[in-house]
């Protein structure tokens, strides 16, 4: 009897909380699109109380919302959203017709699809072109689409290079010369006798056989239609298979516990078979058992990291005792990785508010320095900016001025050589040279197996074997 | 005396199952006190010191607590409309004999087998249409037609209602409604019970939808907060502050766990024909 009482009571329960609950969500529903019509009204007018809706997947464009309303009073809204659902949140909701977000991003290897479904508005009609030439070359031509429209901006350059131990460089090679370093790393094989000198000293180049990845993009992966692999491709691929037999990495595997260890100071050489996990006594995730189980192994330092520009900031966080005695270099070709693209959307009423904002965020010297500060050190894209902090010492880095050598890297990079099959073709090759250099597949058939992915993965191009 | 052995090797099994289950949820709760670089370089059982450090940095982000009353909001009542429907359309298919039954349950089995992701895009576009994004009410209301509960329900009441209480029922002069609230819910409480869980473990997880639907930042439920974690661009340290949001998140699903539970029990030998 209880128990039906109870039973009962549930589910009048039930109803009346579902009913209230549905209530109140249509309410706030009706009263938010209300909410909305209004502010796109009176932005229409352009009076006080505009408001911006961000959709972001950085969360640094949070910050750079809150400024923006601290500076001109106009109401942002910021929403982040977790990157990797990001394109099929902006996706389903311009192609579902909302005139919110106004203000939507992109990272490079996103971009081309966004531009061809034009999610993105025409910069150039808003006057994307009058500031032509004010933003690091790269970062414009990224932000266009096929045809040479302006539809996204970064505030940011992510040029790749080269972080040495200047005192290991002392020592080795007698000078710790950011140029005459640079010159170690000038192409491939200069790269394979860095190596091997680096290893007849006690020390290893890397700690992992991927730091060369970053600068493997000399030449477009598909030009006319056709993949094209030219020589580069194949040197790389030799370079990193003789890194990885020779002995001359650590072999530790990027971002895991020894990788990050080896910025700070000695770590054991693992062996290829721990590396590949075939070996499991040593646990390169837990820093203790890692220490206990390789305190027999012979210890190294490692010279040298290849990183975009942010890897500043990660470099800061995990050198240790080493601060200071890092300095920053060119590899051998130009390379890019990341950036957070702003752009508006297309079905946006509040184009030129959103306009106004791209511009503070990118074009705006001032919001620059208070970024460069903010973020304690990340690279702007504003070329009057990274000029102004040209002479900045960075200590962890030797005193070295990043800003101005960020900026020449930078000028190096040619992006008509990006195409938007580059992921899914870099990680083929990648798996490709995996194959080779543990030597589970021969040459021959790694590369078959990389053609037949692109075959298949992308049927409009063409495959020359 | 081998009675005690045969117990105690009993109970040592036991209580190695059951340390097994728990491990997890300790290492969860232990390192929702331990800041993001302790994650990533060990593995231990000891609490950190970083609780304070995870808490401000969560809180930075986002109100946790206000992700838990959407989340309540959404899944509290799609879990108990998704159990009464359901367990209605069922009881209806497995006692009433008339025509279309089978075509109607055919089709409800059809509906089981096509993925929801399927119908994405369209199914934001009827929204839009409706102007119900950014509304609880597509999280809520669909819940309705929960086909699997549908399908496990009439099984269930086949096995284990028999015809002639329903028939006691109807002779006794209850009517239909009556019947099935007074007779039926009680004996097939248990099942409701058991999809009650699973269904609000589903709503209280659900990502995709409310990823999809929910446009602004307060309305969000706690996945889709969560998940925010991850747009930082110091994902490291972020780790401590996701496994305490992991951690606050689970407590409701385990009180629900226990409220159902104790129906799942105490209904399993209530109400029967008697000879």
């Amino acid at each position: 009897m209880k128990m039906k009482k109870l039973l009962a009571l549930a589910l009048a329960g039930t109803m009346a909380l579902s009913m209230a609950a549905c209530g109140s969500s249509s309410e706030s529903a009706s009263s938010d699109s209300a909410a909305s019509t209004d502010s796109s009204a009176e932005s229409t007018e352009g009076g006080s109380g505009e408001k911006l809706v961000i959709w972001t997947l950085a969360k640094d464009l949070d910050a750079f919302g809150q400024y923006y309303q601290e500076k001109t009073g106009t109401e942002v809204e910021t929403v982040v959203i977790e990157p990797a659902d990001y394109p099929t949140k902006v996706q389903t909701a311009i192609m579902g017709g909302e005139t919110e977000p106004d203000i939507i991003v992109g990272e490079p290897q996103m971009l081309q699809d966004m531009y061809d479904n034009g999610f993105f508005a025409n910069l150039d009609e808003l006057g994307a072109k009058d500031h032509e030439g004010e933003i690091v070359d790269y970062v414009w031509k990224v932000g266009q689409d096929a045809d040479g429209i302006q539809r996204a901006i970064s505030y940011q350059i992510t040029p790749a290079g080269f972080y040495y131990r200047r005192d290991i460089a002392q020592e080795v090679f007698g000078t710790d010369d950011p140029t005459e370093i640079g010159k170690l790393f000038a192409d491939y094989d200069t790269i394979l006798d860095t190596a091997k000198t680096l290893k007849d000293a006690g020390y290893r180049i890397f700690a992992s056989d991927s730091e060369v990845g970053y600068f493997s993009g000399d030449s477009a992966w598909v030009v006319d239609g056709k993949l094209n692999v030219n020589e580069a491709r194949y040197d790389y691929m030799d370079l990193v298979v003789a890194l990885y037999q020779n002995d001359l990495t650590a072999y530790a595997n990027q971002w895991s516990t020894p990788w990050y260890q080896a910025m700070s100071g000695e770590v054991p050489i693992l062996t290829a078979e721990i590396q590949n996990y075939e070996d499991d006594s040593v646990n390169v995730w837990d820093a203790e058992s890692f220490a206990e189980a390789t305190k027999d192994l012979e210890k190294t330092e490692v010279f040298a990291f290849g990183l975009p520009a942010w890897g500043v900031l990660t470099m800061r966080d995990n050198v240790g005792d080493t601060a200071g005695k890092w300095g920053v270099c060119s590899g051998p070709a130009y390379g890019f990785g990341g950036g957070t693209y702003i752009g508006i959307s297309e079905l946006s009423n509040r184009k030129e508010l959103a306009w106004d904002f791209i511009q503070f965020v990118t074009l705006n010297e001032e919001t620059a320095d208070w970024w460069i500060e903010k973020s304690q050190g990340d690279t702007v894209s504003l070329i009057a900016a990274l000029d102004k902090h040209k002479d900045d010492a960075n200590e962890v880095y030797g005193g070295e001025q990043l800003y101005s050598f960020w900026l020449e890297q930078a000028k190096g990079i040619d992006y008509s050589k990006v195409t938007k099959y580059d992921q899914v073709i870099n990680d083929a090759w990648g798996a490709a040279i995996g194959n080779i250099k543990t030597g589970t597949m021969s040459k021959e058939d790694a590369l078959a197996g990389f053609y037949d992915t692109v075959e298949s993965t992308y049927p409009d191009i063409t495959v020359e074997r | 005396m081998g009675f005690k052995i045969k117990k105690s090797i009993l109970y040592i099994a036991l209580i190695i199952l059951g340390l097994t289950c728990l491990l997890p949820f300790m290492l969860m709760v232990v390192n929702a006190t331990r800041s993001g670089a302790e994650i990533s370089q060990s593995f231990t059982f000891i609490p950190g010191h970083n609780l304070q450090e995870n808490w401000n940095r969560l809180f930075e982000y986002f109100n946790l607590f206000a992700g838990i009353r959407n989340s309540v909001i959404v899944a509290v009542p799609a879990t108990l409309l998704g159990v009464y429907f359901p367990a209605m359309t069922a009881y209806g298919l497995a006692m009433y004999k008339f025509k279309g039954n089978n075509v109607i349950f055919g089709a409800i089995l059809a509906f089981m087998m096509i993925p929801g992701q399927l119908s994405l895009i369209g199914f934001y576009q009827l929204c839009s249409t409706l102007h119900l994004v950014n509304s609880y009410i597509p999280l809520v209301i669909p819940a309705i037609a929960a086909t699997g509960t549908v399908f496990f329900l009439r099984q269930y009441i086949i096995a284990s209602v028999p015809t002639s209480l329903v028939e006691a029922a109807r002779i006794d002069g209850a009517n239909e409604l009556y019947t099935f609230h007074r007779i039926i819910i009680p004996l097939v409480s248990p099942a409701m019970a058991t999809m009650g869980i699973m269904g609000f473990i589903g709503n209280w997880n659900n990502y995709l939808l409310p990823m999809i639907i929910l446009t602004k930042t307060d309305k969000f439920t706690l996945p889709v907060m969560m998940a925010t974690l991850r747009a930082a661009t110091d994902l490291a340290s972020n780790q401590g502050a996701t496994y305490l949001a992991v951690a606050i998140s689970v407590i409701p699903i385990l009180l629900v766990f226990c409220f159902f539970s104790r129906y799942i029990i105490s209904s399993i030998s209530a109400g029967a024909v008697k000879g």
